[in-house]
């Protein structure tokens, strides 16, 4: 029995080391380029949302879906949006692919992910675009608003 | 620090000008922004989400809902109709007695009695406070009790791994899924649906859809005109899609 | 009651093994096609949004009706104390735990997300027939591991009578809640109607003697542990009311539905004019299933062991048609969403009879589940004394132990 204990103390401390690395001062993501490799930090302290994202995922996934809240800040879409990196031409590269934000990690402590056989794993969708269209800070935005307003008049007259 | 407390005149008139913007003009051009629920908000009763189907405006041929439901929703098949997911049908029919020709779109009709969330083992077949009923894919077991028990045909069931799902319609494989009034929209303080929106778009204006409670709804002001009527009304389910015309 | 030796089913190791490994075999391979069943989705098998449940339903269905049958030897014991089937008892719970344990395991394999089986049993809604039948199997499974130890312990053997009538109690239960998956359906004609859990327990019964007395009869030809004449009489006069009782069930079943009108037109769809539905219905159910037997058990032409032998295998073919008939042919029948119209165009089959063509991973899983039930009897009985080594005369027995 002790020597049971013993073996098991020598695992963990030999894996320690790969239970709790962590990429600081790396760039989040190995290929591409995602907003978050600009930000100081995520929504919360790195060393909390490393320990802690799947208890605020899950936290977030019962209120969304039960009672309708849709705040942004522990949602997994709004994770993807920031994390989800893009290559060259501009084409999103799903996070949990090989060397990607997610997988990265998952891979090196052998946890499975289950999110994104539902979730997509890249934004995607009509309102996703329409959504980001209206975030980006550039001249592109004055295009998205107006085609925006153009539609929303087109509703308001089909309304009357 | 204390200068900088205080609003100057200038800061003032811009920020209530702003501010006066963001309640009195944004609102007005954010398509029913009337309606619209805080994304920190949580549903509850106060407002009651319902359709109505005004078959005689329903037009045979057009599938403009069907299509926007699947556009919305991503909800490309592959090609085998008999497994593929339908959150929204077309059907035709005729009446027996009148032999009438009609044309209307049958989906998930939120029942305030819903038989699915009655034999749900897990409670993932559930009904939000707004009356929204939906399945909550996270404790979905898929052991389709739910499509037993639906008189409508309304669910389905995802029968092989999906890759290309939109964000705001997570699906997969090994759960069922079925129209939820588009809520992520809903949640997000539109209130129309994508096929209301798309039955708009074509000029056809047969589905309305909006809050029960507020009386100058459109699916209120619509079922003014012209009651709708319950499918399987013998069930007692109450379901908040009506149907007008028949 | 003391007289009794039980033993341990102990036959050359090689014939142990060989059996062990055929067994193996198919739970093997029903285990492979659920895997491929659980990676590719279920389109692989033959059924979809029309025919939600399928093959494995039948199955798992089937041997949970079996699991609570099995247990009327035991029952007869201990309830109804005759000491004719008391050395006969211990078997018959193993065989209801292992069949309950097969039937379940079918239907676990058969979920869109088995791996959320933990979900199952953590998250409950107990307005769910569903749920409630979750506690109803486990209960029953504990019931019976504990009603097996005061047959087989002589220390508690004295409370052995009072969990035989809980667990008589917990079976009858059972059945309903199974009958009740079906019959709380408001939504299908062919569901809606309380009568489904009383028949379900009248099938139990049924199938439950018959699966005994065909098993007994495999062990027997191992190792002669010299079942009784007297016991086989009563068996086959037992199958005799069962199947009595089973047709008058059934008949009330489908006069009620007749009676309906909102019903009219499925009864009259399995009845007449249902084709396969049909005629699995007539020739399955009601031919094989309970007329042929009936005719079998109550001709004086044949010895009791051998109409009791074929009755059985009889029964048990009718009772696999009986789930095909319920629950393939409850749905296939087009729901009445619209009763005042007929539809003349849907693109989601609303209109037409919905057909059901199992594959192969389907039927595999069911045979599987099969062979699980038996290899945990097999492995029961070699390893733990179920078998008496005599069945007492019942003279020796009526009198006060």
């Amino acid at each position: 029995m002790h020597q049971l204990v013993k073996s098991f103390a020598f695992i963990i401390f030999i894996f320690n080391p790969l239970l709790t690395s962590s990429h600081d001062g790396e760039k989040h993501s190995m290929k591409g380029h995602s907003k978050a490799d600009m930000m100081e930090q995520c929504v919360e302290p790195t060393i909390v949302m490393q320990k802690e994202h799947f208890k605020f995922l899950y936290h977030q996934r019962d209120k969304t879906v039960i009672k309708g809240v849709r705040t942004k800040k522990h949602s997994l879409a709004n994770c993807i949006d920031c994390h989800v990196s893009y290559d060259n031409k501009g084409e999103a590269i799903p996070v949990n692919s090989d060397g990607q934000f997610c997988q990265t990690c998952h891979v090196e402590t052998a946890v499975n992910i289950d999110c994104f056989s539902c979730h997509a794993s890249v934004p995607r969708g009509k309102q996703v675009i329409l959504k980001s269209n209206d975030n980006i800070k550039s001249i592109s935005n004055i295009h998205a608003k107006t085609s925006y307003l153009i539609k929303n008049l087109e509703d308001m007259h089909y309304e009357k | 620090m204390k200068n900088n407390s205080l609003l100057t005149r200038r800061d003032f008139l811009v920020k209530s000008f702003t501010a006066f913007s963001a309640i009195y003009i944004i609102p007005d051009i954010i398509p029913h922004a009337s309606a619209s629920k805080p994304l920190d908000k949580e549903v509850d009763s106060s407002t009651r989400w319902a359709m109505n189907v005004d078959i005689d405006k329903c037009v045979e041929g057009c599938s403009a809902c069907v299509d926007a439901c699947v556009d919305e929703n991503g909800l490309y098949g592959f090609d085998r109709p008999e497994t593929d997911s339908q959150w929204i049908r077309k059907l035709t029919l005729k009446d027996i007695k009148t032999e009438k020709i009609s044309t209307l779109p049958m989906m998930c009709q939120h029942c305030e009695n819903p038989p699915c969330c009655d034999v749900c083992p897990t409670g993932a077949s559930f009904r939000r406070e707004d009356g929204i009923v939906m399945v909550n894919q996270h404790t979905c077991i898929g052991c389709r009790y739910c499509m037993m028990a639906c008189p409508f045909k309304a669910r389905s069931f995802v029968h092989e791994n999906l890759t290309e799902q939109v964000t705001n319609a997570p699906r997969g494989k090994g759960c069922v899924e079925s129209c939820n009034f588009c809520a992520n929209r809903i949640d997000h303080g539109a209130d129309t649906t994508a096929c209301e929106e798309a039955c708009m778009n074509e000029g056809h204006q047969a589905i309305t859809f909006g809050d029960l409670s507020n009386p100058n709804s459109r699916v209120n002001k619509a079922i003014d005109n012209k009651p709708g009527r319950r499918l399987r009304a013998d069930l007692a389910l109450k379901q908040r899609v009506t149907y007008s015309g028949f | 009651m003391d007289k009794i030796i039980f033993k341990k089913f102990i036959i050359k190791p090689k014939l142990f093994w060989l059996k062990f490994l055929f067994l193996g075999f198919f739970i093997f391979l029903g285990f492979l096609s659920s895997l491929y069943m659980e990676h590719e989705g279920h389109y692989i098998t033959g059924m979809n949004n029309q025919i939600v449940w399928g093959m494995p339903h039948m199955f798992a269905v089937f041997l949970i009706i079996i699991a609570s049958g099995v247990l009327n030897i035991a029952s007869i014991s201990s309830v109804f104390d005759k000491k004719l089937y008391k050395p006969l008892a211990p078997l018959s719970a193993l065989l209801a735990i292992a069949f309950l344990i097969a039937g379940l395991i079918i239907l676990v394999l058969d979920l869109g997300r088995p791996n959320r089986l933990i979900v199952a049993m953590t998250v409950y809604n107990f307005k769910s027939i569903f749920a409630w039948n979750i506690f109803l199997y486990s209960g029953f499974a504990v019931i019976l591991a504990v009603y097996m130890w005061t047959m087989l312990d002589r220390e508690v053997n004295k409370y052995s009578k009072y969990m035989g009538t809980f667990a008589f109690a917990w079976r009858i239960i059972l059945t309903t809640g199974t009958g009740s998956i079906f019959g709380f359906l408001v939504a299908r004609e062919a569901y809606a109607t309380a009568i489904l859990a009383p028949l379900f327990i009248i099938m139990s019964l049924l199938y439950g003697t018959a699966v005994y007395y065909l098993i007994i009869r495999i062990i027997n030809r191992y190792l002669n542990f010299n079942i009784s004449e007297e016991i086989i009489s009563n068996l086959r006069n037992l199958t005799l009311y069962f199947l009595f009782a089973n047709l008058y069930f059934l008949a009330l079943y489908h006069v009620t539905n007749l009676y309906i009108a909102k019903h009219i037109n499925f009864e009259l769809f399995i009845l007449t004019s249902g084709g396969i539905y049909t005629f699995i219905f007539w020739a399955g159910q009601v031919l094989i299933g309970l007329i042929l037997p009936l005719v079998l058990i109550m001709s004086n032409k044949f010895k009791d062991t051998v109409a009791l032998k074929y009755a059985s295998i009889l029964v048990l073919l009718g009772g696999f048609s009986a789930m095909h008939v319920i629950i393939i042919g409850g749905q296939a029948f087009p729901l009445n969403i619209f009763p005042d119209h007929i539809i003349l165009d849907s693109a989601f089959y609303d209109n037409v009879v919905h057909s059901y063509t199992p594959s192969i991973y389907e039927f595999i899983l069911g045979i599987g589940g099969i062979a699980l039930a038996l290899i945990i009897v097999l492995i029961g009985i070699a390893n733990f004394k179920f078998l008496p080594t005599i069945t007492p005369p019942s003279n020796i027995n009526t009198q006060k132990d």
